[in-house]
């Protein structure tokens, strides 16, 4: 029923170093909320079926848990069920996750022929003799990439998370999202195990579209949990390049540097676990304060709410892939992973991975420039909005929350060797080759890269070296004595106002600009004109609105697809009773026909006929003459 | 070990001259009285001794981000390839640690525009975070491609094998990373045609318009990190694409270090006075030519090996 091998145990680390801090920050939170008993019992089933999920050893248990980890979820979303928004979210959430579970009991019947009270060790057995495993990992892949939301299975994040009380976002976004990469460990490892090329290169596409898609909404993003979830999209992009580069490695019987691959893979898990959920409930703090989402009224909170910002900075730095964070460290990994293509021999190969390369480049660049927008804008500056006496610094256990959140961050920054041994230890279990002693050869402050004269860094000593200059200069400084003036910034002679300054819509401007072709925003310009003078306005508004590609092109048109279809069978049905006996004489027609060309065998005369046949028969019994 | 620090300040002591070079060449050139080469080391003592005025609207980010913007350069001066021979040098840290290290200085300086509330230093932010993100990804893709044919990732140690065994083999993807960087080059440490660092017009600054609010002692910091960078970039790009004058006694090594630098200045100045500022909209084509020719400079390594 359980098992509590390594991996499961890695992962029940990782849920306990998200909760923890979580329990704190969400029972400072529950002031806030109005139905807590609905919500600690969903909150508390949420943590517990994550648990179960991870620790499952047959596929009834396993599909147990993620069904009751989805309809918890499901339910915390609707905590607050009032707002229309809260409501489609819910709506958009619900469907997205049932239709990965469908795929995922596809998977889990298929590769058991039914039996799903066997334990994954046994399953192994019964799936090598499958004929084609490339249908099981794409029902596998649907799945879990449904569930942590890579391109194109990722539209609903930006609204779930958002909607979702903070501690539950939090959750979400850094616990939930990793148990599906948990299960593509778990079933790519120990059950679909010697896999082809091209299904690590189909990986690391999705990882490398999913890592761009990601930070390119959340630049054009206002509502600033949404942006978060737009972020948590390219990291778990990051995480797949790093694991495509895992699998391709394995399949190509490099299996120290897929090790290396998968160790990145799984350091950043670990480490966008810590600093998302970190960024959620910094957000979420905002957010009781101001009472709102948007980004456009923030600034200046840095002077009212400073423990919120100095989290809220760490995170950002981690999350920007700054040395000498870790979130720095995975990234470098995984780079460090990628460089090791030069030693292969596939041609194609090596001239596809610098793509994949300049796709995670410039996802590095375009977070730094989204987390400067988002810090930049939420807490330097002035504030925007109209109430701003009333913010002040959170409740002490949301600040609890917080600063153990921090420390997790940094503990993962620190201790990077330690945790570098316990995922060795991982995929030693697998039958990796142990990579701990090449990775650290030299004590615990230098770590290499496993590529052939690859790179080095030395992630304690540049903390250290970084504070201490840091520190040192500072003193300096103060030794100095320096005189201080304090004075207004100089507006242009006019009086510094909060309207003067950059908005985030501003912010992102150029780059919007540049990706036009992407967003192809709508642009809203009002102005209350004098006298219909054209440059005289008392007031002016602009806003701009992206267009969310994947949601309008591939879902809504999905729907309208699916809609005509059903009318147009609606249609042909509703008419006469007598159609229905025909349509069904049709179908049985064309299913044997079928049958007969693919099973029996397949001539293109008897094709054609067929076809001919079908048409003639569907024609006149079922469209009948023209009224 | 001596050497090695002592070739460390030297960089840092040669930063302000060097822009103060360009920065006179290009007067010349324009038969405009030239300022002293010195006038770098003048302004800082200026700047030095002025008081400082905070913005009342700035927080505490605006007192600690100019040592943040310079610490992380200073640590990056330690990590470059060898000026001399003999010169201890941190042989292993690679070029994405030290790319981390200048953007973080850069989120930094970012912060600071944003800082003061003024709608100057958040236009500055913003053009400024435009451009880096796009400088990242060519700046990656030359770094590989440079360390394939140095054979090693390890910045230090890469400058040191180029220099000792110049890839003449290779030398046509050695041109094309060559031309990638110097693009980087110009376009990091905002000079024509990125950016004009000379002018304060709202339409044309860039970097100029996020240290619009500092002064004094925190302004003279950001100048030296801006003076640093420079010589950072030119430094690499010396050692790395002008591998040349290692393998003799320190001074003369030394010498010919200095005369490179300063044909890099002498470069990067006639090329100020030659083209106009770009359109900031135009800026990501010229940075596109640098993610082609990285590109380029990896293809025709793998494929042609030339």
């Amino acid at each position: 029923m359980f098992q509590f091998d390594s991996l499961s145990k890695i992962f029940i680390f990782l849920i306990f170093l998200g909760v923890i801090p979580n329990l704190f920050y969400s029972f400072g939170y529950l002031s806030h909320i109005k139905r807590k008993t609905y919500y600690l019992i969903h909150y508390f089933a949420f943590i517990f079926s994550m648990m179960g999920v991870v620790v499952a050893d047959n596929a009834l248990v396993f599909l147990f848990f993620w069904e009751l980890m989805s309809l918890s979820s499901w339910q915390l979303i609707l905590t607050d069920p009032k707002s229309a928004e809260t409501q489609k979210a819910g709506h958009f959430y619900f469907i997205m996750t049932h239709l990965g579970f469908i795929a995922l009991l596809m998977f889990f019947l298929l590769i058991s022929d039914g039996q799903l009270m066997l334990s994954f060790g046994e399953i192994k057995n019964l799936s090598s003799s499958f004929i084609s495993p490339t249908v099981l990992f794409f029902f596998m892949l649907f799945g879990f990439l449904s569930k942590a939301g890579a391109v194109p299975l990722h539209v609903w994040l930006p609204y779930a998370h958002p909607s979702a009380p903070s501690p539950v976002s939090a959750l979400m976004s850094g616990v939930m999202l990793k148990v599906a990469i948990y299960g593509l460990f778990r079933f790519l490892f120990e059950i679909l195990y010697p896999w082809p090329l091209e299904w690590g290169i189909i990986v690391l596409l999705i990882g490398s579209v999913s890592s761009l898609v990601g930070v390119l909404y959340a630049l054009s993003e206002h509502d600033i949990k949404a942006l978060l979830a737009n972020h948590s999209i390219e990291n778990i992009g990051i995480i797949l390049i790093g694991f495509g580069m895992g699998m391709i490695f394995d399949s190509l019987e490099l299996k120290a540097l897929s090790s290396f691959a998968f160790m990145a893979s799984l350091f950043h898990t670990f480490n966008h676990m810590s600093f998302k959920s970190l960024l959620f409930m910094g957000a979420g703090s905002i957010l009781h304060q101001t009472h709102t989402k948007n980004m456009e009224k923030y600034g200046g909170l840095i002077k009212a709410m400073p423990i919120t910002a100095m989290t809220f900075l760490f995170a950002s730095l981690s999350i920007s892939a700054l040395p000498p964070t870790n979130g720095f460290l995975s990234e470098w990994m995984i780079f460090q992973a990628m460089l090791g293509t030069n030693l292969l021999d596939n041609m194609t190969l090596k001239l596809v991975i610098p793509f994949a390369i300049f796709a995670l480049a410039l996802t590095g660049g375009l977070a730094i420039a989204c987390f400067v927008k988002a810090y930049g804008i939420t807490f330097l500056g002035l504030y925007r909005d109209e109430n701003q006496e009333n913010i002040e610094e959170v409740n002490k256990m949301m600040q609890i929350g917080m600063v153990l959140m921090s420390l997790v961050v940094a503990s993962l920054m620190i201790f990077t060797p330690y945790f570098m041994k316990l995922f060795d230890m991982v995929f030693v279990s697998f039958g990796f080759p142990s990579i701990y002693g090449e990775i650290f050869p030299n004590g615990i402050y230098n770590m290499h890269s496993l590529g052939l004269n690859g790179g080095v860094v030395s992630p304690l000593i540049l903390l250290g070296v970084l504070v201490g200059l840091t520190l040192l200069f500072l003193y300096v400084y103060k030794l100095f004595k320096v005189k201080e003036r304090i004075c207004h910034t100089w507006s242009c002679g006019y009086s510094t106002s909060p309207k003067t300054q950059y908005s985030a819509t501003g912010f992102a401007g150029p780059i919007r600009r540049f990706f036009n072709w992407l967003y192809l925003p709508k642009e809203h310009l009002h102005k209350a004109l004098i006298h219909n003078h054209k440059t005289k306005f008392t007031s002016s508004h602009y806003e701009v609105h992206v267009k969310l590609l994947f949601e309008k092109s591939l879902y809504d048109n999905t729907k309208v697809l699916l809609n005509t279809l059903s009318y147009w069978v609606y249609k042909l049905a509703h008419f006469e009773q007598t159609r229905y006996i025909a349509i069904i004489f049709s179908l049985m027609i064309t299913i044997l026909f079928g049958y007969r060309l693919v099973a029996y065998s397949f001539s293109f005369y008897t094709f054609i006929i067929q076809l001919l046949t079908t048409i003639i028969i569907f024609k006149t019994l079922v469209k009948g003459e023209k009224q | 070990m001596i050497l090695y620090l002592l070739s460390t300040l030297f960089l840092i002591l040669i930063a302000p001259l060097v822009l103060s070079l360009i920065k006179m060449i290009k007067m010349y050139l324009l038969y405009k009285q030239p300022i002293s080469i010195f006038q770098g080391y003048r302004d800082f003592n200026k700047l030095m001794q002025k008081e400082t005025v905070i913005s009342k609207e700035a927080s505490h980010i605006t007192r600690v981000a100019p040592f943040l913007i310079l610490s992380p350069l200073i640590i990056v001066l330690f990590l470059l390839p060898p000026l001399t021979q003999g010169a201890f040098y941190i042989s292993f840290v690679d070029a994405f640690t030290l790319i981390g290290l200048i953007s973080l200085s850069t989120f930094f300086l970012m912060l600071l525009g944003l800082d003061s509330a003024s709608a100057f230093g958040g236009m500055g932010s913003s053009r400024e975070a435009f451009i880096s993100s796009m400088v990242e990804p060519a700046m990656v893709l030359t770094i590989f491609s440079i360390s394939l044919m140095a054979d090693n990732l390890g910045v230090g140690q890469a400058g040191v094998n180029l220099a000792h065994h110049f890839p003449k083999e290779h030398m046509a993807s050695f041109l094309f990373a060559g031309i990638s960087f110097f693009i980087l080059l110009v376009a990091e440490n905002g000079r024509i045609p990125v950016d004009n660092p000379e002018t304060h017009l709202e339409l044309t600054m860039v970097h100029e318009a996020m240290i619009l609010d500092i002064t004094g002692v925190y302004l003279a910091i950001v100048e030296m990190a801006s003076g640093i960078k420079f010589i950072i970039f030119s430094t690499l790009f010396v050692s790395l694409f002008i591998p040349y004058g290692l393998e003799f006694v320190w001074y003369i090594s030394l010498g010919i270090f200095l005369l490179k630098i300063i044909s890099v200045a002498i470069v990067v100045a006639l090329v100020e006075i030659n083209m106009a500022k770009l359109r900031l909209f135009k800026v990501p084509n010229l940075l596109g030519i640098a993610i082609v020719f990285a590109f380029l400079s990896l293809i025709t390594f793998y494929i042609l090996g030339a």
